[in-house]
């Protein structure tokens, strides 16, 4: 292995390990939560149901397109599209059926940690669209990691806030 | 089938969805949900809903 390679291992397994050490601190300060109600939890149940079907087709799908078209995309890039795919469906089934959120969570502050890791990565993304590193020779490359847990963030912050907007005005009329 | 006994006892004891949803630990869109009879709660959920609201599950969920 090279040294750039090694490069980009150490940066990767530094990434995962910094989110997994703020992923639980945001636990330990409550402002990530798992507890949910009954109707929650069977909602979620489906939900989870429907992500994981998304994740073998789009994980076959990937597959295929890479025998039929050739090289279109770093293994890491296309993995982490079947990773979003299915983790928007997952999510956006949550939200629609009012299960995202769990009991003790505030959707103020989760919402706004949203907002904040999709504006980061996108702004990573565009940087690496202006350095011209997002496709090399006709392929999207492993940066594109970024604008894909990007735009799959804003994905559920956007479905989430017309949710949110749309089940107001219900309540109002009710 | 709307649950409207439900929501009338709650309006009895002049509570919101919201407190009902604190006191019998659920979440307030779940309370909305059985009021509208979008969900079917399970006998737990159904009994701490009778005592918080001081009825028996026959004057709330029974469908005779």
């Amino acid at each position: 292995m090279d040294h750039y390679h090694a490069g980009i291992m150490v940066g990767l397994a530094a990434g995962i390990v910094a989110g997994l050490i703020f992923v639980a601190f945001l636990f330990r300060k409550k402002v990530l939560d798992c507890h949910f109600d009954e109707r929650q939890e069977l909602a979620r149940g489906k939900a989870f149901q429907y992500g994981f079907f998304t994740l073998l087709i789009s994980t076959y799908a990937y597959g295929t397109s890479d025998v039929v078209f050739g090289r279109w995309c770093d293994a890491l890039a296309g993995v982490t599209i079947c990773l979003a795919v299915s983790l928007c469906v997952f999510a956006v089934t949550c939200i629609l059926k009012d299960a995202y959120l769990s009991l003790r969570e505030k959707p103020r502050v989760v919402m706004t940690m949203f907002a904040l890791l999709s504006a980061l990565n996108l702004g990573f993304g565009v940087m690496h669209v202006l350095h011209g590193e997002l496709v090399e020779d006709g392929v999207l490359t492993f940066r594109a990691v970024n604008p894909i847990i990007g735009l799959a963030t804003l994905v559920i912050l956007i479905v989430y806030i017309v949710n949110h907007l749309l089940r107001s005005r219900e309540e109002e009329a009710e | 089938m709307k649950n409207l006994r439900l929501k009338a006892a709650r309006a009895a004891l002049d509570m919101s969805q919201q407190q009902l949803a604190d006191a019998v630990g659920v979440s307030r869109q779940t309370i909305n949900a059985i009021e509208k009879g979008d969900y079917n709660p399970t006998i737990k959920l159904c009994t701490a809903i009778c005592r918080c609201l001081g009825k028996t599950l026959d004057e709330l969920f029974w469908e005779g």
